[in-house]
């Protein structure tokens, strides 16, 4: 019993910090329809930029503050000076684009941090462990959990009550539509983009005490949330919430039953969804 | 036009004397180089065929290579006596036939579904060659042993350098050519269909299914092929011959080259490995080169170094022109 | 013979019942019109005919064979071609490309890996009168993106001509036209289906009553009468619902 409810969590932490990078994705995704690959890199960007604003300042919430609005910074940016100028050209374009962003930001990150992992010290009462039920478990991983659902119910709160949330999701469902009722919707695009980056950033800074920084974190949360977001459906929050939790236990319990071809399982999966069923649980057939 | 195509078989010729000549004066680290660029080439160029002639963005195709490879190192392992070409043979079959299979699963969507569903497969052969430490070595890689080449009565020392190059040269070569003609071929044709208009040319009779899996077995055919000839030139083969890594190679060198070409890749591919060999000796960072290159060319120059060579060229014959009299026809577009 | 017998097709989009039993005949060799307000299914007609819906029930005999639901190069292969309404040209492949690809289609060189197209003299020669047959003439090594919108629209016939096709159906061809262009447009349709069937949704009432043997009239997704012309034009219930604009 012990076992298992570890195993849940392990799980659940995780599917809160994919559900974090995804959301991000699932929504940039729905909004441009352009795949951001570079959508991971933020993440790892993040995680690096928390290394040395830790070794500087020695303060973690500092950190969780300031990473996720650098990468907002950072994300706005592209958008506007890169991202936009490739529109014209095509949906290819853009995708190239963004691979090539990721790309360059991965060797930015190595050739500024080198390349072995940076192991992170965060201190306090985050360091220890909490007994619930019979069950020792690290505190630090509640409180991934807790922020991922903090911000989940933030960001259901920001889309379905405020004005912003309905023209974003509006923009989600027909961008055309909500260009022709007046709605400025580069500047919506460019808020939506730097927000999932903001958000993909948040999730290195957590994931940095968690699973360690290194220079392969992009890559391997990048194709878990490429799954998280077919299986899910493209655009569909809701969609990235179940599948991050199917993804996130198949992880957990995958890595304990199924050791040797766990991994191999989850792209299969991926595949399955891709053959039939290309919009996922939730998404809109394009 | 007749301009245009005089100069063409000009520099064709130069380029095949070089490559027939050079080896055999120049140092082992040269010659070497030239065949790790002919292999590449290659893998560039069917690379190419899916994303230049068919409009189709596969981030798989790393893993034709790595199927390749893998396949030729771990039969070589197996059976012993295997010969140059068997092991080659088989290398190239398991490819393709993994080509079909997958290609039968991607008749539908284009971009995005279509990078991701290749995308998911190189995933899953990636992990499955990890994991694989028997056929493949896992995460230590797999020797290869480099047979030599029987030809009759003759037996050809492939641990030579230079023979091993003449080798990959013609048969590496003619694969290029191949798929050269290929661009000329009916199919080559209907691949462009594909590319432009793929709703049309089924009300003109086309099955565009049809079209993409000969495309898509095609491709991983000649991927397959040098994938081989990968394993059997660095005698070895580690997990990143099969991984997204290798497949993001394939996509830099095909779109820095120029994707409305079709040697474009062969120059991106040229320009790739001696840049590899030239700036990794300066700085291990020289991905990041390439990387903003990459993104400069997506912003800038969508059409390659080969693209700014013929506008270079152009811009050359349009000043000579205005000296000479006569009228000179339009090169048409690709 | 009847060509074409279209019987019953019904056609619902999730709910929107587009087409609701529509049914007429087309003969060999007839110009017959399919003309009706903005809005009452002829496109989606069309695209049941030529393969790309399924219709949601109904028949559809071509040639007295069965045909509803097969893919479009089925159909294709069967004798029937289609243009659209909206110009889908390849648009980067030059002119001669652009036709060529329907011919060899037809002669049945698609998916060749060892044949090219350089020598294959009938299939160059076929193209060339299709392009000269259409007044592409002058532009057939230009890139299609290259041309004006009417020159444009002729390559859309071009390009469905090439198939050689039994039954042609032209989709709305002089939309977007001027008097003059329209009127070689027409010059042009006339020409090519000496022999042919067609099959034309139009607009342009002067177009429908030059060119068309029978005319049908689809309103609110059923056929509200199908007669030769003159008999159309004095059709209360077609002017009722339609003509009586004028």
């Amino acid at each position: 019993m012990n076992i298992t409810t570890i195993f849940i969590l392990h799980g659940l932490v995780y599917a809160g910090l994919l559900f974090l990078v995804s959301s991000g994705l699932t929504l940039v995704f729905g909004m441009m329809n352009v795949l951001n690959f570079a959508h991971a890199s933020f993440y790892m960007l993040a995680a690096y930029f928390s290394y040395s604003l830790l070794r500087w300042t020695g303060n973690f919430w500092l950190c969780l503050l300031v990473c996720p609005f650098l990468l907002f910074v950072i994300g706005a940016l592209i958008e506007r000076f890169l991202l936009r100028r490739v529109h014209v050209f095509g949906h290819l374009h853009e995708l190239l684009l963004t691979f090539g962003i990721a790309f360059i930001i991965s060797e930015v990150v190595k050739w500024v941090w080198g390349t072995a992992p940076l192991p992170i010290e965060i201190g306090g009462f985050l360091d220890g462990n909490v007994t619930l039920r019979g069950v020792i478990y690290p505190t630090y991983r509640f409180f991934v959990l807790f922020c991922s659902i903090l911000i989940g119910f933030l960001m259901s709160c920001l889309l379905l009550k405020t004005r912003m949330g309905i023209t974003v999701r509006s923009a989600v469902d027909d961008s055309e539509m909500v260009n022709a009722l007046g709605v400025n919707t580069p500047r919506v695009f460019m808020f939506v983009f730097a927000l999932g980056a903001a958000l993909s950033g948040l999730a290195g800074v957590i994931s940095g005490p968690l699973l360690s920084i290194n220079t392969g974190m992009a890559t391997a949360i990048l194709v878990d949330a490429f799954v998280v977001i077919v299986i899910g459906g493209f655009g569909s929050l809701i969609g990235a919430v179940v599948a991050s939790l199917m993804i996130g236990q198949l992880q957990s319990f995958g890595a304990l039953l199924f050791p040797k071809i766990s991994l191999a399982l989850i792209y299969l999966l991926m595949a399955i969804v891709l053959i039939a069923k290309p919009s996922g649980l939730f998404g809109e057939k394009k | 036009m007749k301009k245009d195509y005089k100069a063409i078989q000009i520099w064709g010729l130069i380029i095949l004397l070089v490559l027939f000549f050079l080896p055999l004066v120049a140092r082992p680290y040269i010659v070497n180089l030239l065949t790790e660029m002919i292999i590449f080439s290659l893998y560039a160029v069917s690379y190419n065929l899916l994303l230049g002639f068919g409009g189709l963005l596969s981030f798989g195709h790393g893993m034709f290579l790595g199927l390749g490879a893998f396949t030729t190192g771990a039969m070589l392992q197996r059976i012993p006596g295997l010969p140059f070409f068997g092991a080659v043979f088989l290398g190239t079959l398991v490819a393709t036939l993994i080509g079909l299979g997958v290609g039968c699963l991607l008749l539908r969507h284009k971009g995005t579904y279509y990078a991701l569903l290749t995308l998911a497969f190189n995933a899953l052969f990636y992990a499955v060659a990890i994991k694989w430490h028997a056929v493949t070595g896992g995460d230590d890689g797999l020797p290869v042993k480099r047979p030599n080449l029987h030809l009759g009565v003759v037996q050809l020392p492939m641990s030579d350098v230079t023979v091993f190059y003449y080798v990959t040269l013609v048969v590496i070569g003619c694969a290029v050519l191949f798929c050269w003609y290929f661009t000329k071929t009916a199919m080559g044709k209907t691949v462009l269909l594909v590319r432009e208009n793929e709703e049309r040319m089924q009300f003109i009779g086309y099955n565009p299914a049809v079209s993409r899996m000969i495309l898509f077995t095609l491709t991983a055919f000649f991927a397959g092929l040098a994938g081989s000839f990968y394993a059997l030139f660095f005698k070895f083969v580690g997990v990143d011959a099969i991984g997204i890594d290798m497949t993001t190679t394939a996509l830099l060198m095909t779109f820095i080259g120029g994707t409305k070409n079709f040697f474009g890749p062969v120059l991106g591919a040229g320009f790739y490995i001696y840049f590899q060999n030239f700036l990794s000796n300066l700085t291990d960072r020289w991905p990041l080169f390439m990387g903003i290159l990459f993104v400069l060319m997506v912003l800038f120059a969508p059409q390659g170094l080969s693209g700014l060579i013929r506008s270079l060229v152009e811009l050359f014959r349009k000043t000579g022109d205005r000296k000479a009299t006569r009228k000179e026809d339009h090169p048409f577009g690709e | 013979m009847e060509i074409l017998q279209v019987k019953d097709i019904y056609k619902d989009f999730s709910g929107l019942k587009v087409l609701t039993g529509v049914t007429f005949t087309v003969k060999a060799n007839e110009k017959h019109a399919i003309i009706g307000p903005n809005g009452a299914g002829k496109t989606t007609l069309f695209n049941i005919i030529s393969g790309k819906y399924r219709p949601s029930s109904g028949s559809i005999l071509f040639k007295e064979n069965e045909v509803g639901g097969l893919s479009p190069y089925a159909l294709n292969h069967l004798g029937m071609c289609r243009s659209f309404q909206i110009t889908n040209i390849f648009q980067n492949l030059t002119v001669f490309e652009n036709v060529s690809a329907g011919v060899r289609s037809h002669a049945g060189l698609r998916y060749h890996l060892f044949k090219t197209l350089d020598r294959q003299s009938k299939m160059i020669a076929r193209t060339e009168q299709i392009i000269e047959q259409v007044g592409l003439a002058e532009v057939k090594q230009r890139p299609a993106h290259e041309l004006s919108y009417g020159q444009q629209r002729a390559l859309e016939i071009g390009i469905a001509l090439s198939s050689e096709p039994e039954l042609l159906l032209l989709d709305e061809p002089t939309a977007g036209m001027t008097r003059e262009e329209t009127e070689e447009m027409v010059k042009l349709m006339r020409s090519v289906t000496e022999n042919r069937t067609l099959m034309i949704i139009e607009h342009d009432m002067e177009v429908v009553f030059s060119l068309a043997d029978t005319i049908s009239v689809l309103h609110n997704g059923t056929i509200l009468a199908s007669d030769r012309p003159e008999a159309i034009r004095n059709d209360l219930r077609v002017k009722d619902a339609y003509l009586g604009e004028e």
